[in-house]
C-alpha cells in the first residue's frame, strides 16, 4: 500500500513538472524531497545484504557483511532499521536497531552476542563511524531533507547539482556539501563535504545503480576518506522490496533472538 | 729536505704570485659550493640527529616502518597551564582559547589535521544513564560555563588514554599534540604556534610566573629541528667572535696588526676552501659539519702562532725579515708538518666510525687541516714579505715586553721540571691513577633537549610539562608474535565437539572437513578461516529447526576466528597490561596507552561504567566487540595506532618523562628483564621504536665508534711519531702529553658528572690533534737543540725561551679565544668552548712540566750518541708490527665484516710471523754493527 502510494506520488510530481512546462526547473526543496525518497523509502519495506569492503589508506583492507532490514512507517516519515551482522565472524550476531524519527532524535540500540548486552545509544552524533568503516551512521538511515538549506547550484549534465548548508552548524563536521542528483531517476549520485576552510575532504558516490522491483536501486557505493586516503565499498545484494517484514521484528526483543527467517 | 727548502724560497720570492693562487684557489672552492648550494636549492642543511644513522640501518628501518604501519607521527607538544584559576585551564575562557588554537594547529601547512589530540578532536565513549551508551567528541565546543568545563575535565579524568596525556592529573593543564608530516617542520609550526598562543591571549611559560594562561611547546622534534636552526645561527655569532678574540689576543703578544691579521686570513681562507668543497662535493652541512669552523679556526692558527712566534723573536736578533722569516719556516717546517699530519690522522679516523655525519666530518676536517698547512707554510712567509720594513721597526723594541711578561715565570718552570724530575714523574702517574678511577665514572647519556640551556623556553616547558603530564617523550614498543600459530586440526575438533555431536551426519562431514583442510592450511587463522566459511553455508542452508544448533556451533568458531588473532587473546592482553604495569614502576614512564587500555576502556563503558569492569574481558570474541565499538566513533583509524588490522602485531605507546638516553635504557632493560622473568602466554618479540629510542642507538653507535677512532687514530699518531723520530722511546715520549690529557679531560668529565653526550664524543678526536701539537713542536725542536748544546739540561733551558712561549702564546690565544662558546645559549657550545680551553691548558702544562721531567729522566736513553734505527730494536719493530695489526683488526672489527674469527686467527699468525721477522732483521749484520755488538752468537 505504500508502495502505490509512494508510486502515486511520484506520479504526480512528474505530472506537476510537466504541467508546468518542461523549462520550469523544479526547487531545490522539491529535489531534495524526492531524491530523499528515492534513495531511503523506496517500497513499504526492504531487504539487503551488504558487503563491505574498507581500505585503509595504507591498502589494507577489512570486510563487514551484514542484512539490512527496513520498515517505512510513514512515507518519506519515520522508519525502522534492523541491521545483523555477518562477518567478520567474530563479531557474528551483533546487530543495531534503528528507529529514525523526523524532527526530533532517532532511537537506537546495540546488542553484542558475546558481551550479552543490549545498550540504548545515546541521542546525539549520528556523523559517527558505521562499524569502522568510511560511511556514517547518517550515510545508513539518510539524513533530514529538513536538516539543511538547499540550494540547486545548476545543472550538470544529467544532473541537479544542490548545495546543502546546515542549519545547526554545531554538531556537524562539514560546513556544507554538494549533492549530484540525477534529473531522470532522482537517484543522489555524488556527495562532496566541505570543512570549514572551505577544503573537500570526503566524498560519497554511487557506482552503480540498477531497477530492482521497479525502484532504482544503488547496488555499489563508495565513501572516500579524502583526509586519510582511505575507502570503503559497499556492494548490496539480495536487494528486495515489499518483502513484508512484519513490524515486531523491530523490536529490543529480537535482537537477541535474530529474525532468521527475514535474514536469509 | 730539498722540497722544504724549495717551498720556502718559493713564498718568499713569488709572494705575488703566491698569494693570488690562494686567492684562486680559495674563490675556487666557493664558486664550486655556491654552485651546487644554489643547484640544490639551498637544500644544504641537514639538523636531523636521526640521520647520525645511516637511512639504511635496521633501527631506521624499523623505526620509519613502524611509524607507517601504526600511522603515528612526529608530535609537537603544546601544553596549557594555568595556576591561577580554581579550576586550571578547565574553564570555559581557557578551553575556548585551547580550540581556537587546536583549529589554527590543523590548519597548518606540514601539520596532520586528522591526527591532532586536543580536547575538541578526540571521542568519548561513556555511560549516559542506564544501559545507554554514549559516542561524543569531549569537547565539541567550548562549554558555556563553568559546570561545563568541569564537565569536560570529569570526563577526560575518566578515560584512560586521555587522563595524563591530554590532561594532567591535577587537572590543571592540558596538552595538545600537534602530529608533523616531516621533523623538520617543526621548528617553523612550533613558531607559528607560539605566534597564534600569544595573540589568544597567552604567555610563554617562563618557569616562575604564576598568573593567567601559559603555554610552551617543547618535545624531541621541535627540540631536534630548533637545535639546528638555533645551531646554525650561533655558528654565525660564535665563530666571527671567537675569531676577534683570537684577533685580539694576538695582538696584544705581537703588537703589529698587518702581522697578526695574516693568521686570521689563513684561518677564514681554510675555512672558506673546506666548507666550498664540503658542499661543492654535494654533503649536507650537518650538525657536526656546522662545528667545522669553529674547529678548523684554532687548529689553523696554532701552525701561523708557531711562525709568528719564531719569526717575531728571530727579527729581533737578525733584523732582516727575509732572512728571519726563512730561519723560522726551516725550523718549524717539519714539527708543523708533523703536527698537521697528526692532527690529519686525528680527524681521518673518524672516516671509519659507522656515523655518515662524522664521517663527512671528519674528513672535511682533515682536509681542512692540510688547507691551513698548505696555506700556513706558503700564504704566511709571502706575505710577512709585503710589510714594509718601517712598519716592522717598532716591532722588535715593542717585543720585548711581551716576551718578558712570560719569560720569568717560564725559565722558572723549566727549571722546575728538570730540577725535580721525579716528583713530577710521582705526580704525573698519580694523576692517571685517579684520572682512571675518573674515567670508570663517565656516566654515557644524552638528551637533546638539554642541548638547550635551561633557561631556554624549550626547556622550561619540558621541565613544566613532565612535571604535570605522564610524558613529553615518547617511545613504541612493538610486539610481534615469533611465528604464526601452526594449525591444530585436533584441538580444534575437540573444542568445537560440544555443539558438532548435535548435528548428527554433519558432525561427521565437520570433522573431515577439518582434518583435510589442516593438510593445505599453513597457520591455524587459515584452518578456523576455511572451517568456519564451511559452517557458515551449511548453516545458511540448513532447515529452521536446525538453526539454533548451527548457531551454537557459529558462536564457537566466533571464539575461534578471534582468538587466531593474537591480539584478541584476553591472555595476551592480560600480559601486555602487566607488561605496563612492569614498566610503570617509577615515574619514568609516566604512563602507556596499548590496545590492552583501550579494550578494558570499552569494556568498561560497555557494561557498567564503573572500575570494576576495568579489565580485559574473558573471551577473544567480547575483545572482538570492544574493538568494534572502539571503531564506532569519529576516528575509527584511530585504533590501528594501538594494533595492525589484522590485530597480529601491537603497539605500546608508552610516555616518558625524561628524554635522557639513559633513562631511555632503563625503561627497555625493565620490559626485558619483565619478558625474562615472566615469558608470555606465546612467544612474542618486542622491538622499540620511536624518537626516544632512536636516539639511545645513535648514541651508542657513537660512544663506541668515538672510541674505537680514537684508539685507531693513537695508533696511527703514534707510528707516525716513531716513524717521525725514529725511534721507538721517542714516539712513545710524544704520546705521553696527550694521553695525560685525554686521560684528564675524560676524568673531569667522569668526576663532574657530566654527561659524556655527543658533543664531548666529537671533541676526542679534537683533543688528540691539537695535544700532540705541542709535544711535537718540544721534541723535534729540543733534539735539534740537543744536536747543538751537546746536552739536555743545556737545551732544556733554551727550551723554556722561545719554544715555551710560543707554546703558551698558543694555549692562551686559543684557550681565551673560545671563551665567547660560554656564553652561547646552546650547551654543546659551552662545552666546546670549555673543554678547547681545558685541553689547551692540560696539554701545554703537559708538555712544558712532564715532557722536560721525563727526559730529564731518561736523557741516557734519549740522547744516546747514535740512537739505533727502529727496524734494528726487536722490540720496537715488534711493536709498530703489533700496534699496525691491531689497528686493522679494530678498524675490521668496527665493520663487523668480520667478527673475531677465523680472520683474526690469520692474523694473529701474521703477527707471529712478523715477529720472526723483526726477529730476524734486527740480527742482520748492519744492525750488529751498528749497536756495536760483537759479531757471532747465533745465526
Amino acid at each position: 500500500m505504500m508502495r502505490t502510494a509512494a508510486a502515486a506520488l511520484c506520479i504526480l510530481a512528474a505530472s506537476a513538472a510537466g504541467a508546468r512546462g518542461e523549462e520550469k526547473a523544479p526547487t531545490a526543496e522539491e529535489i531534495v524531497n524526492r531524491a530523499n525518497l528515492v534513495a531511503y523509502y523506496a517500497g513499504a519495506d526492504g531487504r539487503a545484504q551488504v558487503e563491505m569492503t574498507i581500505t585503509d589508506g595504507r591498502g589494507r583492507t577489512r570486510e563487514r557483511r551484514m542484512t539490512i532490514l527496513r520498515r517505512n512507517v510513514a512515507e518519506g516519515g519515520d522508519q525502522k532499521f534492523y541491521v545483523h551482522f555477518q562477518r567478520p565472524a567474530d563479531v557474528r550476531g551483533m546487530a543495531y536497531l534503528v528507529w529514525k524519527h523526523v524532527g526530533r532524535d532517532d532511537d537506537r540500540w546495540l546488542y553484542q552476542p558475546a558481551l550479552d548486552l543490549v545498550k540504548r545509544i545515546a541521542a546525539g552524533d549520528k556523523r559517527t563511524s558505521f562499524v569502522g568503516s568510511d560511511f556514517l551512521y547518517e550515510d545508513v538511515s539518510g539524513r533530514g531533507p529538513e536538516e539543511d538549506v538547499h540550494e540547486l547550484l545548476r545543472t550538470e549534465g544529467e544532473a541537479y547539482v544542490i548545495r546543502s548548508t546546515p542549519r545547526e552548524p554545531r554538531g556537524v563536521e562539514f560546513a556544507r556539501y554538494d549533492v549530484w542528483i540525477d534529473r531522470a531517476t532522482f537517484m543522489p549520485m555524488r556527495a562532496e563535504y566541505f570543512d570549514r576552510a572551505g577544503k573537500k575532504y570526503r566524498v560519497v558516490e554511487a557506482l552503480e545503480v540498477r531497477e530492482i522491483g521497479g525502484h532504482p536501486t544503488v547496488v555499489r557505493s563508495k565513501a572516500n576518506n579524502l583526509e586519510s586516503g582511505g575507502h570503503t565499498v559497499s556492494v548490496f545484494s539480495d536487494v528486495a522490496y515489499g518483502v513484508g517484514l512484519p513490524d515486531d521484528i523491530f523490536t529490543e526483543r529480537y535482537l537477541r533472538r535474530a529474525p532468521t527467517k527475514w535474514l536469509k | 729536505m730539498g722540497l722544504q727548502a724549495g717551498i720556502i724560497r718559493f713564498s718568499v720570492d713569488h709572494p705575488r704570485l703566491v698569494v693570488a693562487l690562494t686567492l684562486a684557489a680559495a674563490a675556487g672552492c666557493a664558486a664550486l659550493g655556491v654552485t651546487t648550494g644554489a643547484r640544490s636549492g639551498w637544500e644544504i642543511v641537514d639538523t636531523d640527529p636521526e640521520n647520525m644513522l645511516a637511512p639504511t640501518e635496521e633501527v631506521r628501518r624499523f623505526h620509519d616502518g613502524t611509524k607507517e604501519e601504526f600511522s603515528l607521527h612526529d608530535m609537537i607538544v603544546v601544553g596549557v597551564v594555568n595556576e591561577e584559576d580554581p579550576d586550571g585551564v578547565f574553564n570555559p575562557a581557557t578551553l575556548s582559547r585551547v580550540l581556537r588554537l587546536t583549529e589554527f594547529a590543523k590548519g597548518l601547512d606540514g601539520v596532520i589535521p586528522g591526527d591532532v589530540i586536543a580536547p575538541s578532536e578526540v571521542d568519548n565513549i561513556e555511560q549516559a544513564g542506564p544501559g545507554v551508551l554514549r559516542f561524543e567528541r569531549l569537547m565539541a565546543e567550548p562549554p558555556a560555563d563553568r559546570e561545563g568545563a568541569r564537565e569536560v575535565r570529569r570526563k577526560a579524568r575518566n578515560h584512560p588514554m586521555l587522563d595524563g596525556t591530554l590532561l594532567s592529573e591535577d587537572g590543571k593543564a592540558l596538552c595538545l599534540y600537534v602530529p608533523i608530516r616531516e621533523k623538520r617542520f617543526s621548528h617553523r609550526v612550533a613558531g607559528l604556534l607560539r605566534a597564534e598562543a600569544a595573540r589568544l591571549g597567552m604567555r610563554e611559560m617562563d618557569g616562575r610566573r604564576t598568573d593567567g594562561d601559559a603555554f610552551g611547546i617543547t618535545g624531541l622534534p621541535v627540540a631536534e629541528d630548533t637545535f639546528g636552526v638555533e645551531m646554525f645561527r650561533q655558528m654565525a655569532v660564535s665563530a666571527p667572535l671567537a675569531m676577534a678574540v683570537i684577533l685580539l689576543l694576538m695582538l696584544l703578544f705581537f703588537r703589529k696588526f698587518v702581522l697578526v691579521l695574516s693568521p686570521m686570513i689563513v684561518a677564514a681562507l681554510a675555512v672558506v676552501c673546506t666548507m666550498g668543497l664540503l658542499v661543492g662535493l654535494g654533503h649536507t652541512v650537518h650538525i657536526m659539519s656546522s662545528m667545522i669552523p669553529i674547529f678548523l679556526m684554532p687548529i689553523s692558527v696554532v701552525d701561523s702562532v708557531h711562525i709568528l712566534s719564531g719569526f717575531f723573536e728571530r727579527y729581533r736578533r737578525i733584523g732582516d725579515p727575509r732572512a728571519a722569516v726563512i730561519s723560522a719556516m726551516e725550523e718549524l717546517f717539519t714539527p708543523m708538518l708533523y703536527t698537521s699530519l697528526t692532527t690529519f690522522a686525528g680527524f681521518a679516523s673518524l672516516a671509519l666510525t659507522p656515523i655518515p655525519p662524522v664521517q663527512t666530518y671528519g674528513v672535511f676536517v682533515g682536509a681542512g687541516v692540510m688547507i691551513a698547512w698548505a696555506l700556513t707554510v706558503t700564504f704566511i712567509p709571502a706575505y710577512t714579505t709585503f710589510i714594509p720594513k718601517r712598519r716592522l721597526d717598532a716591532f722588535g723594541a715593542g717585543a720585548g715586553e711581551g716576551a718578558g711578561i712570560m719569560a720569568a715565570p717560564l725559565a722558572a718552570l723549566g727549571r722546575f721540571a728538570v730540577g725535580r724530575s721525579r716528583m713530577i714523574i710521582a705526580a704525573t702517574v698519580a694523576v692517571i691513577a685517579v684520572s682512571a678511577w675518573g674515567i670508570s665514572r663517565i656516566r654515557v647519556n644524552d638528551n637533546p633537549t638539554k642541548w638547550f640551556v635551561p633557561s631556554h623556553p624549550i626547556r622550561v616547558a619540558d621541565r613544566v610539562l613532565n612535571e604535570h603530564f605522564a610524558g613529553t617523550y615518547m617511545a613504541y614498543l612493538v610486539l610481534d608474535p615469533a611465528s604464526p600459530a601452526a594449525p591444530d586440526p585436533d584441538g580444534l575438533a575437540a573444542r568445537l565437539a560440544p555443539a558438532a555431536a548435535p548435528l548428527g551426519a554433519a558432525a561427521g562431514e565437520l570433522g573431515a572437513l577439518i582434518r583435510e583442510r589442516a593438510a593445505s592450511a599453513r597457520t591455524e587463522a587459515e584452518l578456523v578461516a576455511a572451517v568456519d566459511d564451511w559452517c557458515a553455508d551449511r548453516a545458511a542452508e540448513a532447515p529452521d529447526e536446525e538453526a539454533p544448533r548451527w548457531e551454537a556451533l557459529l558462536g564457537l568458531l566466533s571464539e575461534e576466528r578471534a582468538r587466531a588473532d593474537l591480539f584478541k587473546r584476553p591472555e595476551v592482553l592480560r600480559y601486555m597490561e602487566g607488561l605496563e604495569r612492569a614498566v610503570a614502576w617509577d615515574r619514568l614512564v609516566g604512563k602507556s596507552n596499548s590496545a590492552a587500555t583501550l579494550v578494558a576502556h570499552v569494556h568498561r563503558e560497555l557494561r557498567s561504567g564503573t572500575a570494576a569492569d576495568f579489565r580485559i574481558p574473558d573471551t577473544a570474541r567480547m575483545v572482538a566487540e570492544c574493538y568494534i565499538q572502539a571503531q564506532s566513533g569519529h576516528d575509527p583509524e584511530d585504533l590501528w595506532k594501538l594494533v595492525t588490522p589484522g590485530y597480529g602485531r601491537a603497539n605500546v605507546w608508552m610516555q616518558l618523562r625524561s628524554g635522557d638516553n639513559r633513562d631511555m635504557e632503563a625503561v627497555a632493560r625493565a620490559v626485558e628483564r619483565h619478558m625474562a622473568g615472566a615469558p608470555p602466554p606465546l612467544p612474542l618479540i618486542s622491538r622499540w621504536a620511536g624518537l626516544t629510542w632512536v636516539n639511545v642507538v645513535w648514541q651508542d653507535r657513537m660512544v663506541s665508534g668515538m672510541l674505537g677512532s680514537l684508539l685507531g687514530s693513537f695508533l696511527v699518531v703514534f707510528l707516525m711519531m716513531a716513524f717521525l723520530f725514529r725511534s721507538f722511546l721517542w714516539g712513545i715520549l710524544c704520546m705521553v702529553p696527550l694521553s695525560v690529557t685525554i686521560t684528564f679531560i675524560y676524568a673531569l668529565i667522569g668526576i663532574s658528572g657530566k654527561d659524556y653526550d655527543m658533543p664531548v664524543a666529537v671533541l676526542s678526536s679534537l683533543t688528540l690533534g691539537l695535544s700532540v701539537d705541542f709535544a711535537i713542536h718540544y721534541l723535534q725542536r729540543a733534539r735539534e737543540c740537543v744536536a747543538r748544546t751537546g746536552e739536555w739540561r743545556a737545551a732544556a733551558m733554551e727550551m723554556a725561551g722561545e719554544p715555551a712561549r710560543a707554546i703558551s702564546r698558543n694555549v692562551i690565544v686559543i684557550a681565551v679565544g673560545f671563551t665567547p662558546l660560554l656564553l652561547a645559549p646552546l650547551v654543546p657550545y659551552r662545552t666546546v668552548g670549555f673543554f678547547m680551553a681545558a685541553i689547551m691548558v692540560v696539554s701545554g702544562a703537559g708538555t712544558l712540566v712532564i715532557l722536560p721531567a721525563l727526559m730529564t729522566a731518561l736523557r741516557r736513553r734519549l740522547f744516546a750518541p747514535r740512537a739505533p734505527a727502529a727496524a734494528c730494536s726487536c722490540a720496537a719493530c715488534l711493536a709498530v708490527g703489533l700496534a699496525a695489526t691491531a689497528g686493522t683488526a679494530f678498524v675490521l672489527h668496527q665493520y663487523r665484516l668480520t667478527g673475531w674469527g677465523g680472520t683474526t686467527l690469520a692474523a694473529g699468525g701474521l703477527v707471529v710471523g712478523a715477529m720472526l721477522a723483526c726477529n730476524r732483521l734486527a740480527r742482520r749484520r748492519a744492525c750488529l754493527e751498528e749497536l756495536g755488538k760483537p759479531e757471532g752468537g747465533s745465526k
